[in-house]
């Protein structure tokens, strides 16, 4: 039952940091897009993070979100691994408002780790802020790769 | 009041899993609380409390709350946890 806990890898090649996008959908898109420049998903795998995403709101709070598939999507992943994208002007998300998508290609129960470090992130709020305002790619990779795992 | 439970979702308590547990909380006549281990416990309503938990299936969780309702609210949240959110969605 407790299998090991694998993190999706975040590398500095998987993150943008001048986004914009009109709306929800156009981020979602951007973040597939990123996910499959790196190689961590099939192209399919978008459909399957639009359909999460209209499931259920992935806005966390603080301006974070984390768009990935669903569980019966985990086929689509090549190898875990995150993409972090900035919106400096912010993308209106199901009534929030959403800074930094965390895009998240995971096969495992790896991400539950992940999630568990980032919502520890979240709930400090000078940490949150730093995470929100980041602009160096390797500052985001040290916030978001150093974290011990949650479990 | 205090009861255990074992996460029964398959890929764990995930940010979809986390919130349904913490829309249920919410709609509870009292607070409950979540506790892993030893560690500080969290508010059974937060979705980020939750998701600080990284409960994988099967980790135990215990559960915790007072005052009339109590034993209704632990059985409700309880009864979400142990379940397979994934499979339940259908």
């Amino acid at each position: 039952m407790n299998t090991p806990l694998t993190r999706p890898v975040l590398e500095s090649r998987a993150i943008r940091v001048a986004e914009s996008a009109l709306d929800r959908e156009a981020a979602i898109h951007r973040c597939a897009d990123v996910l499959e420049e790196i190689g961590a998903v099939d192209p399919s795998y978008r459909e399957a993070m639009l359909d999460r995403e209209w499931a259920m709101s992935t806005h966390l709070g603080e301006g974070i979100a984390i768009p990935h598939g669903l569980d019966v999507s985990r086929r689509l992943v090549r190898r875990d691994a995150l993409a972090v994208l900035r919106f400096p002007g912010g993308v209106e998300w199901d009534g929030g408002r959403v800074y930094v998508c965390i895009a998240i290609a995971a096969r495992g129960n790896g991400h539950v780790a992940l999630l568990s470090a980032l919502a520890s992130i979240l709930l400090d709020p000078d940490r949150a802020r730093a995470l929100r305002e980041a602009t160096d790619p390797a500052a985001i990779v040290s916030m978001l790769n150093s974290i011990e795992d949650g479990s | 009041m205090i009861r255990t439970v074992r996460v029964g979702s398959a890929a764990g308590l995930h940010a979809r899993a986390a919130a349904l547990v913490a829309a249920a909380a919410a709609g509870q006549r009292v607070p409950v609380t979540v506790c892993r281990g030893g560690r500080a416990p969290v508010p059974a309503d937060s979705v980020l409390g939750l998701l600080t938990l990284g409960a994988v299936c099967g980790v135990e969780l215990t559960l915790e709350a007072s005052g009339a309702g109590a034993a209704d609210a632990l059985a409700n949240v309880a009864d979400l946890l142990s379940r397979d959110l994934d499979a339940a969605r259908g």
